[in-house]
């Protein structure tokens, strides 16, 4: 943090061009290997469908994987949200007591490098299998985690410089905690935010993998590629990634009208 | 009348009886009048933040007592008697430079309308009142230090501590900020007490200079700075200002020989 005085900078269409054709280049490119491999090599359409194929099935079937996607999508944000809620309530509850804290961070690290999804099948007895709810409490469990431990490590990792400042204008512990822990704390929950969105979609598809309504996404998946419709399956796959690309996406535009301060936030066009 | 510091007979020993005690101080004794501005002067480790710290609260002394304004340390504190700034600004990144100025205001519950007019009588006395809604990434190291010096200042605290505030700077922004600080000092009256390693620092400055010799942290001397005041760009080449100088670094090589 030297040096002379920056301010932000608007990106010009020229340095968004700039910024994002390498990524749309890859894109094409990759998709173009795929069919010609597929072609050259005359791979099995059950093995690997050519993308022009895939397309096609896409447009086919168009409302049946949207509604799917949407049905998965939106237990994947309630899963989410539970989550997320929890995995804060949690951290902002043990960051009085630290000793309640530093006894539970060992065990929340070790679960959750855990694979809690192998949970699905158990929640889908615990409740209803055809509600949202196994395939959200299972996402809410994977984001949870996350979500608190980073929260917790946000709120205790504050310089102790700004700690020693706030005690030497005789702060009382409630503005300590909601005008520097909290806003400190932003970044890392940010982080486990975007991670979460992820990590939800891939927790609610693969929950549906250990069955479910026929109208979601895992379901469908599943189920497709069971009977060989592997075009179809695909077509499902591409609505999960999509998924995935939006929700996380809405993660960071939060987070970038919420901490505009922050680090991340400097050189959005990147340089 | 009351000093505004009076340390008497302090000791600071960390991690006591542990295989990492070390003896920070030992027998400081010293009074500091209202409005002087006296610097801690000494090698590094010698305890000269320690002792800073101590008169701040932020350290409780192992032995000794610190009087502040008549009164103990901590009561001191909770009275908020203490504008402190560190060698890093430690500005809050999410608050706008503004609002750093602002925040012990809000924390001592002052109106919106005070703490604005203040911040912004603040920020015009270390002259940065054009970047009032910027954040702190987008200031240069000098002036993020302006901003932690005029955060400090906006409740008017009766004592300002300053440990090595200006270490990160350049010479010349160095220069330029101690004539700043002087410049506040004479118009707030504010008591002073400030740390650094730079010898023409502490004489330039001070009322008087604290030279201190370290393990364990003793004062070795003190030196009084008459120095007509205020204080400008020609006071550093009056002829008394090289005969202090000259004083205070003897001090520090008879203490750096034992
Ligand atoms: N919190 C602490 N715990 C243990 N030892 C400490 C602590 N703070 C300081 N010390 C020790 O006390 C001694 C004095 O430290 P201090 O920071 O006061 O020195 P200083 O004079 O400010 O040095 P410098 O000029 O390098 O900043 C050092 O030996 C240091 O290791
Ligand atoms: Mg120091």
């Amino acid at each position: 943090m030297t040096g002379a005085v920056t301010t932000r900078r608007m990106p010009s269409v020229g340095t968004a061009v700039r910024h994002y054709l390498p990524a749309g280049l890859i894109f094409i490119g990759g998709i173009a290997l795929w069919e010609t491999v597929v072609v050259v090599f005359d791979i099995e359409r059950f093995l690997l469908p050519q993308p022009s194929r895939i397309a096609r099935v896409f447009v086919d079937e168009f409302g049946v994987v949207v509604s799917a996607g949407w049905l998965t999508m939106r237990k994947a944000m309630f899963g989410f949200a539970i989550g997320a809620i929890a995995g804060i309530s949690m951290a902002l509850l043990t960051s009085r007591w630290p000793l309640i804290r530093d006894g539970m961070m060992p065990f929340a690290v070790a679960v959750n490098s855990t694979p809690i999804i192998a949970l699905a099948p158990i929640m889908n007895n615990w409740f209803p299998i055809t509600s949202i709810w196994p395939g959200a409490m299972v996402v809410a469990l994977v984001v949870f985690f996350p979500v608190m431990i980073n929260a917790v490590r946000g709120l205790s990792e504050v310089p102790a410089g700004s700690l020693e400042l706030m005690d030497s204008y005789g702060a009382a512990p409630r503005d300590v905690l909601f005008k520097v822990r909290i806003p400190h704390s932003l970044p890392y929950v940010f982080s486990a935010f975007k991670v979460g969105t992820t990590l939800s979609i891939i927790a609610a598809v693969v929950s549906e993998y250990f069955g479910g309504s026929r109208e979601n996404l895992g379901v469908y998946i599943s189920q497709q590629a069971a009977l060989f419709h592997f075009a179809e399956a695909w077509a499902a796959i591409l609505v999960a990634s999509f998924s995935g690309i939006v929700f996380y996406l809405a993660v960071v535009m939060v987070e970038r009208a919420v901490m505009p301060w922050h680090a991340s936030m400097r050189n959005v066009a990147g340089t | 009348m009351t000093s505004a510091v009076a340390i008497a007979a302090v000791d600071k020993v960390f991690n006591p009886g542990s295989t990492d005690q070390v003896e920070a101080l030992r027998g400081i004794d010293l009074t500091v009048a209202p409005g002087e501005f006296i610097s801690l002067l000494g090698p590094s480790g010698c305890g000269k933040s320690t002792l800073l710290r101590i008169v701040g609260d932020l350290v409780t002394p192992t032995t000794g007592t610190v009087a502040v304004n008549g009164k103990t340390a901590p009561q001191a504190r909770k009275d908020r008697d203490y504008g402190i700034v560190f060698q890093q600004a430690t500005l809050y990144e999410w608050r706008t430079v503004v609002r750093n100025v602002e925040l012990p205001l809000e924390v001592m519950g002052r109106g919106k309308e005070e703490r604005e007019q203040r911040a912004r009588a603040m920020l015009d006395l270390v002259q940065l009142t054009e970047f009032a809604a910027h954040f702190p990434y987008q200031l240069s190291g000098g002036m993020q230090q302006r901003v932690a010096i005029a955060r400090a200042l906006s409740f008017e605290p009766s004592i300002l501590l300053m440990d090595e505030p200006f270490g990160a700077l350049d010479e010349m922004t160095r220069e330029r900020m101690q004539a700043e600080v002087l410049r506040i000092w004479a118009q707030t009256g504010t008591t002073v007490v400030f740390v650094t390693h730079s010898i023409p620092e502490a004489v330039f400055l001070s009322s008087r200079v604290v030279v201190m010799s370290a393990r364990p942290g003793r004062i070795a001397g003190i030196v009084d700075i008459d120095l007509p005041q205020p204080r400008d760009e020609v006071t550093r080449e009056h002829p008394r200002f090289y005969e202090k100088l000259t004083e205070v670094r003897e001090i520090l090589r008879s203490v750096d020989r034992s």
